[in-house]
């Protein structure tokens, strides 16, 4: 299904939290709406599932005016951030509850709605656990029971609210590369809101980065990695070193002249700041060097070393190995290795 | 702690003399505390629930059981019973459907004045039960503010079955209101709308996911408006009238009697609803016993 999405507005009071959004999710694609707290990306999520109306804009799924369809119209199957399966069902009456509600002309008879549940349950590796009722299940098996539950109405689209934001770190990353090969399989158009970087850029096709309520830039998750529209994505899209520099013919000068870097971005001119990313940071042995190593700490495989350049602090990322390969301590001084910037007006 | 560190505290618990001391988690009061506290609370309740509940049976059957039952079966008192129950069964389903549809909008939507609205469902504990009737008195008798045009219509509610109906539901009205909204605003709309988009209507996200949800706290509400429905005395005697065999409730009955110093029919009717008190109670605590995981269960999600 295509949802196009053109103009939503929606204010809370005087809250504005979607500001004239446009959007169009193209079939089959798993899109991710990524944003800090408060950018708009759940309340976004909640217009499409017809949760929540906007004040004004349109949206069309399948060139059809969703604003008029009542959620069960809309068929999309809608994950809650914290499930909200029913408490009171098994797993199975869970899933079973989109396909025994329906209207009787549409409604599958029972054998053939037992046994769909069945298919869904060892789809989403839960059959035995049919009979437990929620408070039964850890927190990975609610999130695949509340899956099977929006996949059994036969959604044209799927729409993930934080889909694994209460699961820890573990769990976390399993069950997303689970949901990356459901998605292959089922090719269904799917919308997930989340707000952790790594999760939107290991698991979407495409990235659309919010922030109070506007998109600042939609594109692959290459596309917003390497080439940010705005400071507001880079800074979201990961650690970042801010360099305050003057920027000429392409090159800016950093560390009051002494560094000369090509800068891309803004074509900006005179006074900028420079954005560049710990692990795009290379040190070089240098008794004479700008900078000077004040602390290192090692997380897991990675160095993180924190510099000091010209009265501003800076911190690199390397493997660890390549740490030990340069041996430098804390107080040693050292060159730095900084292949481009990119350079936002100041 | 570092290994070395480690090492030197088992070394020194080793060297240590073993103390043996009795230990107790933080929160546990010593013994003494404890038996105090728990009899001071059993002659409480011996004193006060215990005593006059054995008392009330006691003067009940002064006279034997054949006097007993005879203050039963008399007209007057089986008349008694009967509006008791006949009003009950009208004003506790009443209750139940207000109390229900109040505590929906309460706790599932936001609204202006809803405040206000929360504050009022609770102004029938907050006032006197006797102003209660006052009010229906003052509304629909005969020198009321609609009292002539009831009059004209040949429609008689106060000193009539349906001015006791009205302040029963009212005296009644927050048990189960008062029961349900914290349960409800604590379970949220996120299961209503689960359901809505999975296509279901508003009717079936009631029947189907917010009532048995919220079917215990119910029948806890009924149960407890049920028990004060049936006590109800003093908004009740206002609207009465007291007309023997007529609009006499049980509790209205008891006055009369135990007025005419009738001890033994007084206490009899009283024992009624002395054991309507019991059963509520019992009622209650199997519940609670029989279905006390699911509820936990509910709770808990």
């Amino acid at each position: 299904m295509t949802i196009r999405a053109t103009g939503i507005t929606k204010r809370f009071g005087s809250y504005t939290a979607l500001d004239s959004v446009d959007l169009t999710v193209e079939p089959g694609e798993l899109l991710a709406l990524l944003g800090p707290s408060g950018s708009g990306k759940t309340t976004l999520l909640r217009i499409l599932a017809g949760l929540e109306f906007p004040d004004t804009g349109h949206l069309e799924l399948d060139g059809i005016d969703a604003l008029e369809a009542s959620p069960r119209e809309r068929k999309v199957g809608f994950v809650f951030q914290h499930y909200a399966l029913f408490r009171h069902m098994t797993v199975f009456d869970n899933v079973a509850f989109g396909l025994k509600i329906r209207p009787r002309a549409e409604r599958l008879p029972a054998d053939a709605i037992r046994r769909r549940v069945e298919d869904l349950l060892e789809l989403v590796q839960l059959a035995p656990f049919a009979k437990r009722y929620p408070t039964q299940l850890s927190g990975g098996q609610r999130q695949r029971v509340a899956l099977a539950r929006a996949l059994a109405i036969e959604p044209k689209v799927l729409l993930l609210d934080e889909p694994f934001g209460a699961l820890d770190a573990k769990v976390r990353k399993e069950l997303r590369r689970w949901l990356r090969s459901l998605h292959q399989e089922m090719h269904i158009t799917s919308v997930f809101v989340t707000h952790d970087q790594e999760e939107a850029l290991e698991l979407a096709d495409r990235v659309v980065v919010m922030s109070q309520g506007r998109i600042e830039q939609i594109g692959t998750p290459d596309a917003v990695y390497d080439r940010p529209a705005s400071r507001f994505v880079f800074d979201f899209l990961g650690q970042v070193n801010r360099l305050p520099c003057a920027v000429s013919g392409g090159v800016a000068r950093l560390a009051g002249g002494a560094l000369t870097v090509p800068a891309v971005g803004d074509p900006a001119q005179g006074d900028a700041v420079a954005f560049v990313r710990p692990h795009d940071l290379g040190l070089v042995p240098d008794g004479a060097g700008l900078a000077q190593v004040t602390a290192v700490t090692t997380v897991g495989p990675m160095a993180r070393v924190e510099l000091a350049l010209a009265g501003e602090t800076l911190e690199a990322e390397m493997p660890r190995g390549q740490w030990a390969g340069l041996g430098l301590a804390p107080g040693a001084r050292c060159g730095l290795a900084i292949e481009q910037v990119r350079v936002f007006p100041r | 702690m570092s290994a070395e560190e480690k090492a030197s505290v088992a070394q020194d618990s080793v060297a240590a003399p073993v103390v043996v001391r009795v230990r107790r988690p933080a929160l546990a009061e010593s013994r003494w505390v404890r038996r105090l506290l728990i009899a001071a609370a059993l002659v409480f309740l011996a004193l006060f629930l215990l005593l006059p509940l054995v008392a009330v049976f006691v003067q009940a059957f002064q006279k034997g059981f054949a006097a007993y039952w005879e203050a039963l079966v008399e007209p007057d008192a089986v008349a008694a019973i009967r509006l008791t129950l006949l009003v009950a069964a009208i004003a506790v389903p009443l209750n139940l459907v207000f109390g229900v549809a109040a505590s929906w909008c309460i706790a599932k939507f936001d609204f202006r004045g809803k405040h206000l609205l929360t504050t009022l469902i609770d102004l029938p504990f907050s006032v006197s039960p006797v102003i209660s009737g006052l009010v229906f008195v003052l509304l629909f008798g005969l020198h009321g503010v609609l009292g002539p045009f009831l009059k004209s219509q040949g429609i008689q509610i106060v000193f009539a079955l349906p001015g006791l109906v009205l302040a029963t539901v009212f005296v009644t009205f927050p048990f189960v209101a008062r029961e349900l909204i914290p349960l409800m605003h604590e379970q949220g709309c996120d299961e209503e709308e689960a359901a809505l988009v999975l296509g279901a209507s508003g009717w079936q996200t009631f029947w189907h996911v917010t009532l048995p949800n919220i079917k215990w706290g119910l029948l806890y509400g009924v149960l407890l408006s049920n028990a004060r429905a049936m006590g109800e005395f003093g908004a009740v005697s206002v609207v009465s009238g007291h007309i023997r065999g007529e609009t006499n409730t049980m509790p209205l009955h008891v006055e009369i009697l135990y007025n005419e110093y009738n001890f033994v029919a007084a206490f009899a009717v009283a024992s009624l609803l002395a054991l309507l008190a019991l059963v509520t109670l019992a009622a209650k605590t199997a519940l609670e016993w029989r279905f006390g995981a699911e509820l936990a269960a509910l709770k808990r999600h």
